[in-house]
């Protein structure tokens, strides 16, 4: 289980409308199963075509780079590295990734699937937008290729 | 030159849960050398078995991506902070 405030659960929805047509993404931190802060993070995967090619994971052959980050997603390094300093620094936990799926449903596709290979302790959130008007917010545990749901509580404060 | 590596978290059990690694080291590339020596098979975790930094890992002198610097063979000063992390990446 994962347990987030209202104002973060809109935090995310909120960074997903923006990003649109592009996936969104970024991290949350907390304690235990309960998330305190929210750090969006800049989609590089325009900068990050060798990186998905190498996996056989571009969208298309010969995809546009510049449309990348309207299908897959790439925290920007430096930010990440920053934001993964500032959760230590605060004593609270890297509990969580989230991204968008602006249009496909909530569920984890294989490229997520082969990324989350080296985060396997976090839960991995995803936002679709697939119905403008009623996001979906998923969580899930990816581990050993294996994804499992995980409920996700939103607590009206 | 004394540095301090960082360790993610996804590599810590190479080096027994331990957040953090001091070396000797001049360069990145020299760095992550000792840091295998110390924690045999860490460095395949990062680099290619050519040499070559993987791309789905990023190091940082300072914060900063020593892709934007001299890559492996950025000088390191005493004191400097190394730090590694593995791509957050996925799509649709
Ligand atoms: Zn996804």
């Amino acid at each position: 289980m994962i347990r987030l405030s209202r104002a973060h659960y809109e935090a995310i929805v909120a960074h997903a409308r923006q990003e649109v047509p592009r996936e969104c993404c970024g991290l949350l931190a907390g304690q235990g199963e309960r998330v305190e802060r929210v750090y969006p993070i800049a989609n590089r995967a325009d900068q990050a075509a060798d990186l998905f090619a190498e996996r056989d994971l571009m969208p298309r052959a010969g995809a546009d780079p510049a449309l990348l980050p309207t299908e897959r997603y790439f925290m920007d390094p430096e930010e990440l590295f920053r934001a993964l300093r500032e959760i230590e620094a605060q004593a609270l936990q890297h509990l969580a990734n989230y991204h968008s799926h602006p249009a496909t449903p909530a569920r984890p596709s294989r490229t997520d699937i082969e990324f989350a290979a080296y985060w396997p302790h976090v839960y991995h959130l995803i936002c679709s937008l697939a119905d403008p008007d009623r996001p979906d917010l998923r969580a899930f545990r990816i581990v050993d290729g294996q994804a499992t749901e995980v409920p996700i509580v939103v607590e009206d404060e | 030159m004394a540095v301090t590596i960082l360790i993610p978290a996804p590599l810590r059990r190479f080096t027994n849960e331990q957040a953090s690694v001091q070396v000797e080291a001049g360069t990145v590339g020299e760095a992550l050398t000792k840091l295998d020596a110390q924690f045999p098979g860490i460095r395949d975790r990062i680099c290619e078995p050519d040499g070559r930094l993987r791309r789905f890992v990023s190091v940082f002198v300072n914060g900063r991506d020593v892709r934007s610097l001299e890559g492996l063979d950025t000088p390191l000063r005493e004191g400097d902070e190394v730090g590694i992390i593995p791509a957050m990446a996925g799509g649709r």
